[in-house]
């Protein structure tokens, strides 16, 4: 295993030959050494079992959209999501709206509300960066951990893949826009076997489910709906020995869509302001108050929060987790090896450590949200010798 | 549950709001119709069942195909739920009719017949969540002027 660094050329750090240049991209190693670590970032994903709430409920004479819990796929559906809720507060003919949460979903439901016109105050403890949004791993992800298939319903696949293509498409307005806000690279999955499509069929001697008991019990119970967007997503492709630009056996590529959240949320919210928006920093403790605010419509998105303020028990903390290394813009793409992935962003390698074999049930029903360093300098061992000289990795 | 919420805010919940708010809705358009004195709008249930039954019909092979099966758009063709009754609120029902005669279908303007495009205004009421009423709605621009475009109790 191992980068094929090529030493006898001038370019020794440059993964690749000169001669399978057109095959073979040549990738510069990534430092994956513990004093590279800088941040490392623990989140809840608000997993709700019906998917995302983007009902309406009168509160006493305020019309209240709700806009939250997207799971693993907040920042993937949030102007698909956004465009749903701003359609209903439009529907009722508002010139102001209020926006309770300011993480991605709330932020872009914001902006989207200004953009067809409206007026719009920002009720929210923090803004954006200081939210959850702002510690998740930032890839496009629209079906992660975004809803269990039965309690989701009939309809659901068709409403996931509305709001995942209008996101899409609006995801795809912020390419090449200065800061890459968005940007795609290529994502190698590497492997010492040969890799096969991991799927995880319903495990007849688990006979409970969320059903009996209030939480899935594996991952067979998850929507999958990846398959419905196979035309506009790139899929992975595999590799042949001459492509693949690592010293494993076996690898795949695929191009990745992913978000930098620096430029990505300066952007988002220079464009708030710019519109006119205001933000009020605000707590609130019980749903009848947002039949305080002077605005008489309300988008609600509070994500993880609507568990306790809207005493919304279907939300399922699911954790994450990540690391952070110094940002190394030369080595643009991302790998997963065994348990481990990286991924370059502009601001920082982004570093997971989950185990495949937990699928969907890893981090299900944990609200632990301190960060376990370990776990992340445990996996960042893993990945030292994929980078590794050639020498050294045939002594390790 | 919305159903039964909105069959119980009802158009009057929804006006006290705004009286309420001050906010909700702005005055009428000076240039109110024959509609705004007589006070027909298409939340006092100006279609038929059976006609709406119909435009679902057509939409379904004259207009979903761009505007989507559940009327909800892309990015690229306007959705004909939620921003759709803002855009078209408060005006005379005929405008609409008018549009969607001459202008649509987009890849063969004007090819639908006057009851057809009724249908489909019926249709849209319908899943917009206005009220049914007894008759259908007439199919001419001018009686349809009659009525003013207004939402029926809050979003489904």
């Amino acid at each position: 295993m191992g980068l094929q660094a090529c030493a006898s050329t001038p370019t020794r750090n440059i993964v690749g030959t000169a001669g399978a240049a057109l095959a073979k991209p040549r990738l510069a190693p990534m430092r994956v050494t513990l004093d590279q670590l800088i941040d490392v970032k623990c989140c809840i994903r608000p997993l709700r079992a019906a998917g995302p709430n983007l009902g309406t409920e009168m509160v006493g004479d305020t019309l209240v959209v709700h806009n939250y819990g997207h799971g693993g796929s907040g920042w993937s559906l949030s102007w698909g999501s956004a465009e749903i809720a701003v359609g209903k507060a439009l529907s009722v003919l508002p010139k102001e709206i209020a926006v309770i949460g300011c993480g991605i979903v709330g932020l872009t439901a914001a902006v989207v509300a200004q953009r067809a016109g409206l007026k719009v105050t920002i009720y929210a403890r923090e803004m954006l960066p200081r939210t959850r949004s702002f510690r998740a791993s930032g890839s496009f992800t629209p079906d992660a951990r975004v809803a269990l298939l039965e309690p989701a319903g009939p309809n659901f696949p068709a409403l996931w893949e509305q709001m995942t293509r209008l996101s899409w498409k609006t995801f795809r307005t912020y390419l090449g826009v200065p800061g890459n806000p968005v940007e795609f690279s290529d994502s190698y999955q590497v492997s010492d076997k040969p890799i096969e499509r991991r799927t995880y069929p319903r495990d007849p001697a688990i006979t409970d489910s969320y059903a009996t008991k209030g939480v899935p019990l594996q991952s067979a119970e998850f929507a999958h709906l990846s398959s419905r967007i196979r035309d506009i997503v790139p899929q992975a492709v595999p590799l042949s020995p001459e492509e693949n630009p690592f010293r494993t056996p076996y690898a795949t590529r695929a191009s990745q869509m992913h978000f930098n959240f620096a430029s990505y949320g300066h952007l988002l919210t220079s464009e708030f302001f710019e519109r006119g928006g205001s933000f009020v920093m605000r707590d609130f403790h019980t749903p009848g108050e947002v039949a305080t605010l002077k605005e008489k419509v309300v988008i609600h998105s509070t994500g993880y929060a609507a568990r306790d303020l809207w005493k919304d028990r279907t939300i399922i903390p699911v954790r994450g987790q990540t690391g952070w290394l110094v940002p190394q813009p030369d080595a643009n793409y991302g790998v997963r090896y065994n348990n481990v992935s990286l991924l370059s962003k502009s601001d920082g390698v982004v570093v997971m450590n989950n185990n495949p074999d937990m699928g969907d049930m890893l981090g299900v029903g944990n609200s632990m949200e301190l960060p376990v360093r370990a776990d992340i300098e445990a996996g960042l061992q893993m990945m030292a010798p994929l980078f590794a000289p050639p020498a050294a990795a045939r002594t390790s | 549950m919305m159903r039964a919420a909105q069959a119980t805010l009802g158009l009057s919940a929804l006006l006290a709001i705004g009286v309420m708010s001050g906010a909700l809705y702005s005055a009428p358009a000076p240039a109110a119709s024959a509609a705004a004195t007589k006070g027909l709008t298409t939340a006092s249930g100006v279609y038929s069942a059976a006609q709406a039954e119909e435009g679902a019909r057509l939409y379904a092979v004259r207009c979903a195909m761009c505007h989507g099966q559940m009327l909800e758009g892309t990015m690229e063709t306007p959705a004909l739920k939620g921003k759709f009754i803002a855009n078209w609120a408060r005006s005379p029902l005929g405008h609409l009719f008018e549009y969607v005669s001459e202008a649509m279908p987009q890849f063969a303007p004007g090819s639908l017949a006057p009851a057809e495009n009724a249908a489909i205004i019926a249709f849209l009421l319908r899943e917009n969540g206005m009220r049914t009423g007894n008759s259908p709605l007439p199919s001419d621009s001018e009686a349809l002027k009659t009525i003013t475009f207004m939402p029926d109790g809050a979003p489904n």
